[in-house]
């Protein structure tokens, strides 16, 4: 099938005419997900779907168009679309293809076992992490979710200006909800795990992780309101960083949207703190040998020693910016123009683990949950107020569970604030990866 | 969009190894979007979807194949796909598929697909124009307007066949406004089930008008108070709160997985008196409405709260039966390549006879949330947060200082057990829902509430 989305491109691009720039990309996605519960297959899906995205530029403009009907019916009309569509859109330096050039291939991405794995052990692996959940704690009295999920992706991109490229890349992830219940009060907890095929994955400590994150929470009651140290979980601060993503984009920079926008050379974060993304990073989901535009990718030192050094560009923020791309074109599907993102964005991880950042602190909020940060955090502003729920730990010891809680502060303050980065980095689905963060002081608000 | 003979072979395919009952359900979308950025078409993207899913049943469990082929063999092969999951001889029929007739509709008068090109250009640009000439300190705009024009097929084993073709529109303006250091935004986005004659309800400039006046507001706020406080939520805005605190635990599958705070509620009085919710997608034009489901069912009113009284769950198909529950239609999907499951549409609560302005002078000091982000739920607890987009103190009965960063937290049946005035007003707002992975488009609506109590979650200190 990979040579037949090769194909597919490849005839697209060839129908550039005249001044115009034409660039293809389509992909082909296998899919199967299958969740268990209470001991039964709940549901299974299994799909394959593919589509191409068709972008056109002529004179600045730009023309976009996709389509998931691959015939040759579809593909003219979706061209026909993309012409068309540059028609009315607005003249921009950044409306242009980027120079075909060399990629590296990059070895890791593509588990071939995946592909050869039957589904009868996906489904087993379901039910095995569903179990062991369950029997991970008696106070487990449910578990909400139980699954296994995998995908085998493969993409291709051509362009009127040389750029050729495929690669396949495949995912494998499992993830379990686990609810604790005591004297009628019920609590959630989460475990997650993700590598390239599933023979990697180890469901009993997701389960583990599951129900002790549940179990936890029980008696968990609102604080009153108080100014901590605060420690954010690796499961949490993915969601704190992807916050500050959107203001390292060129094109939220460019658009006068981002916090760091005059902030380029200067001190935004705590001395020591490392910012980078890494898109040859095997280990983080978002590797790839080139971006969403065949631009090859690299590594990008963001925040050097607390120090912002430069923003993350595709071929339209560079060509605005007088830069150059730092590989960081990305896209939802082919349903998407190529925008501005990371590919597996962490802060360099420190010495101590979780335990020792909690020793460290001494007293203080540990964060193992928030909640509303879609709302609560203005990445253009810069405020923050989330709500949040955990556990206080003194003497370096977890205590009493809290609920409820909201934590308020400037991001500029927060990222000042931070204090130590954990050692315990790991990536699972996202694009970015989680490690503990102790944030010297936050005001607690509860009750 | 497929024959009825082809429809049934893939159904009967799909039994033969022993489930109850099958789904095919096809899609085709055509959508238009445009976005304008820093006074220039960004954008215009026509969009082509479409796929076929074929879904496999028994008891609670079920087993889900999708392509996005429509020839009859990649069809087949799907219902193979789908009905590999089970192991047995067939133990169902595929009865014959009568056509199910629509008993709503939402009235297009004019199709999105053939408004010229330049016609969007030009809305966009109309409100790109009008948010700059509100204040000076309005220093971006974003403009966007987005069609999509959906052909769905459902056909049921159990004997039914139906297809609907939805269409909506919505036009959406993001402001950004700085002013001596401070930078703040404004939204507004309104959205339905008609064609292009949105805008003749709501033209740009008024859509635009709106965001900016947001925006620029906030300018002048100061760090929101911290503590718990009387709140009076604006109109249209409580639907947002009663939706994602009250709405998602009624939702039959977390209710049947017992997960729900709602879970063994149905008869029980957990709101006061004068409260009522209902879930609606049969309001005419609305933008979560439609005339069946994503299972086929017909679009229905659910009455969720009657006098504070808790009274119905929402289904979709599987925990309709699982629960001996009505089918109250309210199985929703994203898409061909996602399964339905029990999704809100528009999720109201039911006006009530205070005096808004009334509400708000009858409060000695607390907070007035003028417009809510979006929030978030727990609901195994109940628990959410919210943030305040736009909001302001109230101080003897009189809105006064703007503030910024507040949250709402709190949990939903406390939030209905402390509801203490319902106005006679009652607007809605729009959104895209996210529940496992899928977004839906949900309308919310309420009138002017306040909140006897609640916790306000901000920075600056305790009020």
């Amino acid at each position: 099938m990979s040579v037949e989305l090769e194909a597919v491109v490849e005839r697209l691009a060839g129908e550039a005419t005249g001044a115009e720039g034409v660039e293809a990309y389509a992909e082909l996605t296998t899919e199967t997900e299958v969740s268990a519960f209470q001991a039964e297959v709940e549901r299974l899906t299994s799909a394959s779907s593919s589509g191409v995205g068709v972008r056109v530029v002529r004179d600045g403009r730009l023309g976009y168009a996709y389509t998931a009907d691959l015939t040759d019916e579809g593909l003219r009309e979706c061209l026909a679309e993309a012409r068309a569509n540059l028609e009315v859109s607005g003249e921009d330096p950044g409306n242009v293809l980027p120079a075909a050039s060399d990629y590296e291939a990059l070895e890791g991405i593509f588990d071939p076992r995946l592909a050869g794995t039957p589904p009868e052990r996906k489904v087993a692996l379901a039910l095995d992490l569903e179990a062991r959940t369950r029997a991970a704690d008696p106070k487990v009295t449910q578990v909400e979710s139980a699954r296994y999920g995998d995908v085998v992706g493969r993409l291709a991109i051509a362009s009127s200006n040389g750029v050729r490229g495929s690669f396949a890349v495949t995912h494998a992830w499992c993830l379990s909800i686990a609810m604790a219940t005591e004297d009628g009060e019920s609590q959630v907890g989460y475990g997650v795990d993700a590598a390239r095929s599933l023979d990697d994955l180890n469901p009993g400590p997701v389960a583990a992780e599951a129900a002790n994150r549940a179990v936890r929470m029980l008696g968990a009651a609102k604080p009153s309101t108080r100014t901590v140290p605060v420690v954010f979980d690796r499961m949490v601060s993915p969601s704190l960083i992807g916050v500050l993503l959107a203001g390292l984009s060129a094109e939220e920079v460019q658009k006068r949207r981002s916090l760091f926008a005059d902030k380029l050379g200067q001190r935004i974060g705590a001395g020591g703190l490392q910012l980078i993304d890494d898109g040859r990073l095997v280990a983080g989901p978002g590797a790839a040998p080139f971006d969403g535009e065949g631009v090859p990718t690299r590594r990008t030192v963001l925040v050097d020693d607390g120090v912002l050094q430069c923003f993350l560009h595709n071929t339209a923020t560079a060509a605005r910016g007088n830069a150059v791309s730092t590989g960081n074109a990305r896209r939802g599907s082919f349903k998407s123009t190529p925008g501005v993102s990371a590919h597996n964005l962490f802060l360099e991880p420190g010495d101590l683990d979780q335990a020792g950042l909690l020793a460290r602190a001494g007293e203080g909020l540990l964060v193992q949950d928030v909640s509303g940060v879609h709302s609560g955090a203005n990445p253009i502003t810069g405020d923050f107020s989330v709500g949040v729920s955990g556990l206080w730990f003194r003497g370096g010891e977890l205590a009493a569970p809290v609920r409820e809680a909201t934590v308020a502060a400037h991001l500029l303050d927060i990222l000042r604030g931070i204090a130590a980065v954990g050692s315990d980095l790991r990536f699972t689905t996202g694009s970015i990866g989680g490690a503990s963060l102790l944030v010297g002081q936050m005001t607690v608000a509860g009750a | 969009m497929l024959e009825d003979a082809i429809v049934r072979k893939v159904l009967s395919t799909a039994l033969a190894t022993g489930g109850e009952w099958a789904e095919v359900y096809a899609e085709d979308r055509l959508s238009h979007n445009i976005r304008l950025e820093d006074r220039r078409v960004e954008e215009l993207v026509t969009g082509r979807d479409r796929g076929v899913g074929v879904r496999v049943v028994r008891g609670t469990a079920s087993a889900y194949a999708y392509t996005n082929r429509f020839d009859t063999e990649a069809l087949l092969e799907a219902a193979r796909v789908a009905a590999a999951a089970l192991r047995d001889p067939p133990q169902h029929e595929v009865r014959d598929l009568r056509w199910r007739e629509a008993q709503i509709r939402h009235p297009v008068a004019v199709d999105p697909a053939g408004v010229a090109r330049t016609t969007l250009a030009e809305l966009v640009r109309r409100a790109d124009e009008a948010a700059r000439a509100y204040d000076p300190s309005v220093a971006q705009v974003s403009a966007g307007y987005g069609d999509v024009r959906q052909r769905v097929l459902v056909a049921n084993s159990d004997g039914f066949t139906t297809e609907e073709e939805r269409v909506r529109t919505r036009l959406v303006v993001q402001v950004v406004a700085a002013r001596d250091g401070v930078v703040q935004t404004g939204f507004d986005g309104p959205g339905r089930s008609m064609g292009f004659e949105l805008l003749d309800q709501f033209p740009p400039e008024l859509v635009a008008r709106n965001a900016a006046e947001r925006a620029v507001a906030m300018l002048a706020s100061k760090p929101a108070p911290a503590g718990e406080m009387p709140v009076v939520i604006a109109s249209g805005n409580g639907g947002v709160l009663f939706h994602e605190s009250s709405g998602h635990g009624m939702e039959a599958d977390l209710i049947a997985k017992e997960a729900s705070v709602y879970h063994g509620k149905q008869g029980r009085k957990i709101g006061v008196e004068r409260f009522n919710g209902v879930d609606d997608a049969t309001v005419e034009g609305a933008w979560g409405s439609f005339a069946f489901d994503d299972e086929g069912t017909p679009a229905q009113r659910t009455v969720l709260f009657e006098d504070g009284v808790c009274t119905d769950y929402l289904t979709d198909l599987i925990r309709a039966r699982q629960l001996g529950l009505r089918a109250s239609g309210n199985g929703r999907r994203q898409s061909y390549a996602d399964v339905p499951i029990p999704r809100m549409t528009n999720t109201y609560v039911l006006a009530g006879g205070d005096d808004p302005d009334e509400i708000i002078r009858q409060t000695r000091k607390g907070l007035y949330a003028k417009s809510l982000g979006g929030g978030q739920v727990n609901p195994v607890t109940g628990e959410f947060v919210f943030g305040v987009v736009e909001g302001y103190l109230i101080e003897d009965g009189e809105v006064t200082t703007p503030v910024r960063g507040a949250n709402l937290v709190g949990d939903g049946p406390s939030v209905i057990a402390a509801v203490d005035a319902l106005g006679g007003d009652f607007t809605v707002k729009e959104g895209i829902c996210g529940k496992e992975g899928q977004g839906v488009p949900v309308g919310n609506g309420a009138p002017t509430m306040r909140i006897a109590r609640m916790t306000v979650g901000g920075t600056g200190g305790s009020a």
